[in-house]
């Protein structure tokens, strides 16, 4: 097979062919280094492309595979790694130029889960400074590039591993959410991404900038490939004291089940406004598509999400503490959206911050109360397609919403109230915009219920319109 | 609550050990408009029975010895 080919499978249809030793480690790998060294100057999707690691790795996987030891579908198989997740002994420098010679002692704990399950870690991605935005328009490290058209976003923070996973250069990335920044990449670049159960995946060796809601999670090609890497990450640690004792599902079980008779709750209120119209007629279409594979549909009420800008409070004032070590000595290495919207964080009081975490908490009840009356819910993942790369602002319903730095937040406001909440959400694509961007559609399920979303997902995903249409890079 | 400019540039000096030009500080205000926007919209709502509030009260039963 051509690697042209090999490198647009899924991981669940390429492992079966290293299992039977049709493929090798050594050859898929090698094929992923070479594409990605090919977009690099197009994408700038990686802050280090780690090739002579990368190959270590794949002989490795392809001796242990000569011996007979098969680690299960993530062996050999090529994935990127967000450069705010540690790495030990490789660079990790958080999207920074403060931390560009950060280098960690030991990996974090889902990197070293994905090398005991037998991925290859072939790079470090590129995105936003400090991984606090929604662009992946990096001051430091060059703007990452949307694969469906290169002038416009691939969403952030994770871009590097939205814009990997939809060119066929990485079968899965990891990326982190804290607003929204594994499913607005999803979303832009036409990828799957999961934003898990807060406590399902240890955070541990993630260079958090925010105690309150982030998440490490994967952006892959198929839903059935989220899965398949959630089942190798997830997992209670206990040195991460964040993650929870809960067993993990076997999502490939739960994903066999039908969907018929499920109820969908399609929220009256907040997420469905402020849309971009080609937006909203794409998940309608949607909502309708599930509707014919014998989804129920119930209209629910969230009243407490018009209080839902308040959910930022805490991340806006826990980033004056994140930065506090940086900021006097090296003010210069920073650019200015970070550093501008950092300090407006100093003027958060603390008791607008306790009022706050009392809003997520009602939040938090309100949709716990909405998903006993409903199996999901189903919402845009985006208000609007990807953004151009040079565009500040943009016109909503005749309002200039800021796109990036301070002030911004019109992007993310459909993924960041989940991180909130901790209950998981995957966005899937469901179509494009006229100018041939995709568009996601959002489930969000029950905590713990990773596999029903999965079940949900998986069953959309056969009759979405965006099935098997991937980007012109030529 | 409007904050001056003048108590921006110092509450921001005192936190980085910089002072900011008018250009910087006028950067920093959308950020900052954001926040009072969404604190005026809280004014109204009842916090009382949130959580916290709720388990100490007495009338809902079990009281708070601990």
């Amino acid at each position: 097979m051509p690697d042209s080919e090999l490198l647009k499978l899924t991981i669940s249809e390429v492992a079966p062919l290293i299992q039977a030793r049709e493929v090798s480690p050594v050859e898929l790998t090698e094929a992923a280094l070479a594409e990605a060294e090919r977009r690099q100057p197009t994408l700038n999707s990686f802050i280090n492309i780690m090739r002579e690691q990368a190959l270590a790795q794949a002989e490795d996987a392809e001796e242990a595979l000569s011996r007979g030891e098969y680690l299960g579908p993530l062996h050999g198989i090529p994935i990127g790694i967000k450069d705010n997740i540690a790495t030990g002994g490789i660079t990790t420098t958080l999207g920074t130029k403060v931390l560009r010679d950060h280098v960690p002692d030991e990996d974090a704990e889902v990197v070293r889960r994905c090398k005991a399950a037998g991925a290859i870690i072939i790079g470090k991605e590129n995105l936003e400074e400090f991984a606090a935005g929604a662009t992946s328009n990096n001051p430091h490290y060059g703007a990452v590039h949307n694969p469906w058209n290169v002038d416009h976003i691939p969403g952030g923070s994770s871009g590097g591993g939205g814009a990997n996973v939809a060119a066929g250069v990485t079968f899965a990335s990891l990326g982190t959410d804290l607003g929204g920044s594994v499913r607005l990449p999803g979303a832009f670049c036409g990828v799957v991404g999961l934003k898990q159960t807060f406590g399902r995946v240890s955070q541990r060796g993630l260079l958090v900038t925010s105690f309150n809601g982030d998440h490490i999670g994967p952006m892959t090609r198929s839903v059935r490939d989220s899965a398949l890497v959630l089942q190798a990450i997830a997992g209670y640690d206990p040195l991460d004291p964040s993650t929870v004792p809960v067993p993990v599902d076997d999502y490939a079980l739960i994903m066999e089940r039908g969907i018929s008779g499920l109820t969908m709750g399609i929220p009256s209120n907040y997420y469905y406004d402020h849309l971009d119209p080609e937006v909203e007629a794409a998940v309608r279409r949607a909502i309708a598509a599930l509707e014919e594979l014998g989804v129920e549909t119930r209209e629910v009420s969230v009243p407490s999400m018009q209080y839902a800008g308040a959910l930022r409070f805490s991340s806006m004032a826990d980033s004056v503490v994140t930065h506090e070590p940086y900021i006097t000595s090296n003010r210069e290495d920073y650019g200015p959206d970070t550093l501008y919207r950092t300090l407006a964080g100093q003027f958060v009081l603390g008791r607008d911050y306790s009022k706050a975490m009392k809003v997520q908490h009602i939040i938090k009840e309100e949709h716990a109360r909405v998903l006993q009356e409903v199996d999901f819910l189903i919402t845009p993942t985006t208000p609007l397609p990807a953004p151009r790369i040079d565009a500040d602002t943009l016109e909503v319903e005749g309002r200039r919403q800021k796109v990036r730095g301070p002030g911004s937040g019109h992007v993310s406001r459909n993924t960041s109230p989940m991180n909130s909440t901790g209950f998981p959400a995957i966005t899937v694509p469901c179509g494009f915009s006229e100018l041939g961007l995709p568009i996601g559609l959002q489930f969000i399920g029950r905590p713990w219920e990773e596999g029903n979303l999965f079940r949900i997902a998986n069953a959309y995903e056969g009759v979405s319109p965006s099935r098997g249409v991937w980007p012109n890079l030529e | 609550m409007p904050i001056s400019d003048e108590t921006m540039r110092r509450i921001i000096a005192e936190y980085g050990g910089f002072e900011l030009s008018d250009d910087e500080l006028e950067r920093v205000k959308p950020e900052l408009e954001n926040y009072l926007t969404e604190l005026q919209n809280l004014r109204d709502l009842d916090l009382s029975d949130v959580m916290s509030a709720r388990l100490l009260r007495p009338a809902d039963g079990g009281g708070n010895d601990a």
